[in-house]
């Protein structure tokens, strides 16, 4: 299309401005994660934008490395607290996809549970802070408080609309002719699915996982909950940097920040196409 | 600072860092020298650290409270009464203190516990501040993950109230703790036990802590000639840590200087905590105490007194940081490191961590200065009064299986002997309160000289919060409406008019007659020392 | 299937039959496959909706010593009910949520429409910023609070920057002023929302129909004109999608909010969300909390059954 030169620099000068104020924050983290703790505190006319004795001391600081300035090590590693995050997270992915894809495709088709969609929206609209108090006690009964398989439980149950409902759409478009074309050759139904249907879908399944595990991946509220010390994931521990000698450990829980970020920002750049299927609940496909 | 200057600070933190390699997590200073270290227990002593000097001070006969705690868990161990293990939840901050080992040489708390009764100590750390919350959780969720509970001291009456911690009475009675021994038990003696131990005339608790807050301020500034010069021209008086609120809010506005980064005071005012700084000036009012409430259960803030101690209380906004509202304690104590504050008022343990040679990331090592709250004159005397508050008191869950075993594993660690010991560590936020701590060596290199003998004082000086049934909503309530003034959203007189009803409410919830009796015994521990007006 | 069937025109027995156990398999199939996902729904919906229901009923705290079974004994009837028609912290909490919601979604729709226009043809350097942009959507909402915690300090970057800008000293207490606080966290949410807008607009905007474009450049209609009668009405679905998602999850909000302010100073940040986690977790008056829980159910089903119900007419 033919725009003008004048559009051109429009367009270049909006777009540059928009992402020099939407990166402030990011940047900000990136530099305090890299300073040294003499720079965390920097206020007013000698604030310090990019570190200027660059180190690595906050992420050792975090793995339970004592460094000079720190002075003493963490009671707590931040290493349990991302194993916490990645289990948890992890196989709340993978029950949210099993329960969302098989009633996905038992839906689109057979025809069963007609009342999911509806049912499914509706819990992903009610905020999960007002159920809190009945799934503390059902997850005590269950034995299930400060466990990863609790936590991987419920994360299981909150993402399983978009799972359900993303599968759904994918299970829509797929032309049919190729599973009828294997049912004349006489596999069963449940074959079909399993060797038919689902390769076809590895794609769809991929990026419906990796958007799934980066809703896990985020929580605070559920976590803050249902954990207690063994299974407290990265959000919910990172409260826990500070210190009597220094105050807010800004550089360490940038540090940490850091980390958590990098995963979902990665995966969510490789499903980019995806994200919106998923972010509107299918509804718009790309 | 140049490499060839050894300063003193470089000096001591490069002169531990030689002596001793072992324990390098804990952030030891003053390492006493190992060739004079004892190996084994002093005659006549069961228990207790070794492999120091100075060791036989927290060792222990049979006929001590940790003698007799300790016999007690060997025999109930040996008898197959005993768990492997007991689940101590405490949080964070603190567990340090009973995992690493302190001094050079010596065993940590845990390992000494271990190996004295062959029962494993489990600590489950729980973030600073939600105590109460996780406690709760697994009170209402009877998930019973813990044996014992450590939470604020004034949550014991909810606590007992809830039946999710056991009354100790029996056990007390059985192995005597002797808490309020006149030489080496609580400060106040038998009213201090009744204060942090008890609920309506019964052991609930035991206490590990001494949150009598307090205040700090920095010598370098109050000292230099210069400062003094021009703060006695200004005002007509002599620099000097303020004696009343009046001289307190005068040097904060002289020493508020936030363009060099400098703010004049700055005790908390956040939700959650500042009220504790509100209370030191409500309290203050009237001599030789203003109460919360009369006998009779009438709530008495909303009165002059409860207006002009809220408004003096809003008005200290100006000589403070202007995130005032939004800071907590870590920010505190960062700012102060920072050399960023001339006063401010904390837990005792601040001038622990903030002036001691092993931070170094701690611009005021060496700058720091204790003294008494600030107070009002009443018909020629002065009132000073701090306040209690936070407090770990350590409780035993009703889901305990084995609730003597817990019982005995809180008398061993909160007796005067083992205590000293663990409150000398740095590693954590256990602060001396017993008579012992106040003059062990080993505690006042820890806390340092200079502010031992100002917080032994506060605490003769010290309220208490609220600690009746209810005392977790009655406090939500003081602090939300406090914070409304503060924020410019509701007058003083406001915010004691709502507070008040609010509090009406809650009373009616709890039930006024429980109320009442605990209102009495509340007071019952309010100090009556008056200080001469020292001109 | 009735493609398959119809094409035999006489049917054997034996067809049938396998027919007929086909059919069966699906039944047992489609059973199967949707039985987890029902039985999760069950689940999550079934034993607390009763509970709160039951202690919605009674006073009960679990300061009250006893199980939350035996809440009956603390049985107040109506009471909950009544107290939350008239609690201001909970109407005002509401209010709140709802101006932040009005501040926020049309903020985040209008810059999202904005730089997905720009983003809708070929450019040099397209690619790399799209990813650019939507950065802020995938960092945990939790790190983006203590990030924005850091930032909004008095003497933190956002003041260095309008310091640096303005050429003065600027000492906004943005978290410790209850008006700045609220614009404080909105700020966070414009922050790390905004991507999806433009992520979802930009997706709709590119599925509309070239040729209907390509007609109206031939029919000679202005850039603007074409905008506003063609490709927006024809957008209608995905802008209605986008801003109910966007409604919907801001309704939820709190852990950003939480962290940058815990719904402080005062309760100037309080939202929803906040305010039952404080009364849950502070107040621990679970009776109350349940019936607050309720009240938002039974508002939220009414709402959503009008909204797809209209949706479905429309």
């Amino acid at each position: 299309m033919q725009r003008s030169l004048k559009f051109e620099v429009f367009r270049y000068a909006a777009i540059a401005a928009f992402l020099a104020l939407s990166l402030i924050p990011t940047l900000w983290m990136i530099s305090m994660a890299f300073k040294p703790i003499a720079e965390w505190q920097s206020t007013g006319a000698d604030l310090t934008w990019w570190p200027k004795n660059p180190t690595l001391d906050n992420f050792r600081f975090i793995f339970g490395e004592s460094s000079s300035d720190m002075i003493s090590a963490l009671e707590r590693t931040a290493g349990r607290p991302i194993l916490a995050s990645l289990l948890s997270a992890g196989f709340g992915t993978v029950i949210a996809m099993l329960a969302g894809t098989s009633a996905a495709y038992g839906l689109s088709r057979f025809g069963y549970g007609g009342n999911l969609p509806l049912a499914l929206v509706q819990l992903r609209l009610f905020p999960p802070m007002a159920v809190m108090i009945p799934v503390m006690i059902m997850w005590a009964f269950l034995g299930l408080i400060d466990s990863w398989i609790g936590l991987a439980l419920i994360y299981g149950i909150v993402t399983l609309p978009f799972a359900f409902w993303l599968m759904k759409t994918f299970f829509d478009d797929m032309p049919r002719e190729i599973e009828d074309a294997a049912l004349v050759e006489g596999c069963s139904r449940w074959r079909v699915f399993l060797r038919v249907t689902l390769p076809m879908m590895r794609p769809a399944l991929a990026s419906s996982a990796l958007f799934i595990f980066i809703l896990n991946w985020s929580d605070y509220l559920i976590a803050l909950l249902l954990t207690t010390r063994d299974w407290v994931t990265i959000p919910v521990y990172m409260a826990s940097l500070s210190s009597s000698m220094t105050g807010q450990l800004y550089g360490a829980k940038a540090a940490l920040g850091l980390i958590a970020a990098v995963p979902p920002v990665i995966m969510g750049i490789a499903i980019q196409k995806q994200l919106v299927r998923g972010l509107t609940f299918g509804a718009l496909k790309e | 600072m140049s490499k060839s200057t050894m300063t003193r600070r470089k000096f001591l933190s490069a002169a531990s860092q030689s002596t001793a390699m072992a324990a390098v997590s804990s952030p030891l200073f003053l390492r006493p020298d190992r060739a004079h270290a004892a190996a084994d227990l002093s005659e006549g002593m069961i228990g207790g650290p070794t492999g120091f000097a100075g060791a036989e001070r927290y060792q222990y006969g049979p006929d001590t409270p940790e003698g007799r705690a300790v016999e007690a868990a060997r025999s109930m161990k040996a008898g197959g009464e005993a768990p492997a293990r007991i689940v101590l939840g405490l949080s964070d901050g603190s567990i340090g203190q009973i995992t690493q080992p302190f001094p050079a040489g010596a065993p940590s708390v845990k390992e000494l516990w271990e190996q004295e009764t062959g029962i494993e100590l489990d600590i489950v750390g729980v973030p600073n501040g939600q105590e109460f919350t996780k406690v709760m959780q697994d009170v209402s969720t009877k998930s019973g993950g813990f044996d014992i509970y450590a939470v604020e001291w004034n949550r014991l009456g909810d606590l007992a109230e809830t039946g999710g911690i056991v009354n100790l009475d029996e056990y007390v009675e059985t192995y005597r703790p002797e808490w309020d021994d006149p030489e080496r038990g609580y400060v106040t003696g038998e009213k201090g036990v009744s204060l942090l131990n008890e609920y309506r005339g019964a052991v609930y608790g035991v206490s590990l802590d001494g949150d009598f807050q307090t205040w700090n301020h920095r010598t370098d500034l109050f000292n230099d000639p210069a400062e003094q010069k021009a703060f006695a021209g200004q005002y007509g008086y002599a620099l000097r840590p303020p004696q009343t609120w009046k001289e307190h809010d005068e040097i904060a506005a002289f020493f508020h200087r936030p363009d060099q980064g400098l703010f004049g005071s700055t005790d908390l005012r956040n939700q959650g905590w500042g009220y504790t700084n509100w209370y030191q000036r409500f309290v203050s009012m009237a001599s030789p105490n203003q109460f919360l409430f009369a006998d009779d259960g009438t709530a008495l803030i909303n009165s002059d007194a409860g207006w002009s101690a809220t408004q003096e209380y809003i008005d200290s906004l100006a000589h403070h940081s202007p995130d005032a509202i939004s800071w907590s304690w870590p920010e505190q104590y960062g700012n102060f490191a920072n050399g960023g504050a001339a006063m401010t008022c904390a837990f005792s343990n601040l001038p622990k961590f903030l002036d001691n040679p092993g931070n170094e990331g701690s611009k005021v090592t060496g700058k720091i200065g204790t003294h008494l709250a600030p107070g009002r004159e009443h018909d020629g005397k002065l009132v000073r009064r701090s306040v209690l508050w936070l407090n770990l008191s350590a409780c035993v869950s009703a889901q305990s299986e084995h609730p003597e075993v817990a019982y005995l594993l809180l008398q061993w660690l909160g007796s005067s002997r083992i205590y000293s010991w663990m409150t000398a560590n740095p590693g954590g936020y256990f602060d001396p309160f017993q008579l012992a701590n106040f003059s062990d060596d080993l505690v006042r290199q820890t806390y340092h000289d200079y502010h031992m003998d100002v917080v032994r004082e506060s605490v003769k000086r010290t309220v208490p919060t609220i600690n009746y049934p209810g005392a977790t909503a009655f406090h939500n309530a003081l602090d939300e409406n406090l914070m409304a003034a503060l924020t410019g959203s509701m007058s003083a007189e406001q915010a004691m008019a709502n507070t008040e009803k609010q509090w009406k409410r809650i009373s009616r919830r709890v039930g006024e007659e429980k109320l009442v009796d605990a209102i009495k015994a509340n007071k019952a521990a309010w100090p009556d020392l008056l200080d001469p007006i020292d001109s | 299937m009735t493609d398959m069937t119809s094409n035999t025109p006489s049917r054997s027995q034996s067809q049938s039959a396998a027919d007929e156990g086909a059919g069966r398999e699906e039944k047992r199939l489609g059973f199967a496959l949707t039985l987890p996902a029902q039985l999760l729904v069950l689940f999550i919906a079934l034993f607390p909706i009763l509970m709160q229901v039951y202690i919605s009923l009674t006073d009960w705290s679990p300061l009250d010593g006893i199980p939350w079974y035996r809440a009956y004994e603390l049985w107040i009837g109506l009471t909950n009910y009544v107290d939350l028609a008239g609690d201001p912290r909970f109407w005002s909490a509401i209010w709140r949520t709802l101006i932040v919601m009005l501040i926020c979604v049309p903020v985040q729709f209008l810059l999202g429409l904005g730089l997905a226009i720009l983003f809708v043809d070929e450019f040099p350097g397209r690619r790399a910023m799209y990813s650019t942009i939507l950065v802020p959507m995938m960092v945990v909402p939790a790190v983006a609070g203590y990030m924005f915690f850091m930032l909004f300090q008095s003497g933190g970057p956002i003041n260095g920057i309008l310091s640096f800008l303005l050429g003065s000293s600027v000492q906004i207490a943005w978290l410790s002023d209850p008006d700045l606080a609220l614009l404080g966290v909105i700020i966070s949410d414009i922050w790390q929302w905004t991507p999806l807008m433009f992520l979802i607009l930009l997706a709709g905007m590119l599925s509309v129909p070239q040729d209907q474009q390509m007609a109206a450049v031939l029919l000679g209609a202005g850039w603007w004109r074409r905008f506003f009668t063609i490709v927006l009405p024809r957008m209608k679905t995905i802008i209605v999608i986008a801003i109910a998602i966007r409604v919907i999850e801001n309704f939820k909000v709190f852990d950003n909010f939480y962290i940058i302010t815990g719904g402080g100073p005062g309760v100037a940040t309080e939202t929803i969300s906040i305010y039952i986690y404080k009364v849950t977790q502070n107040d621990l008056i679970w009776g109350y909390v349940a019936a607050i829980a309720l009240a938002i159910l039974i508002v939220l089903s009414i709402v959503s059954g009008m909204a797809i119900s209209r949706m479905r007419k429309g």
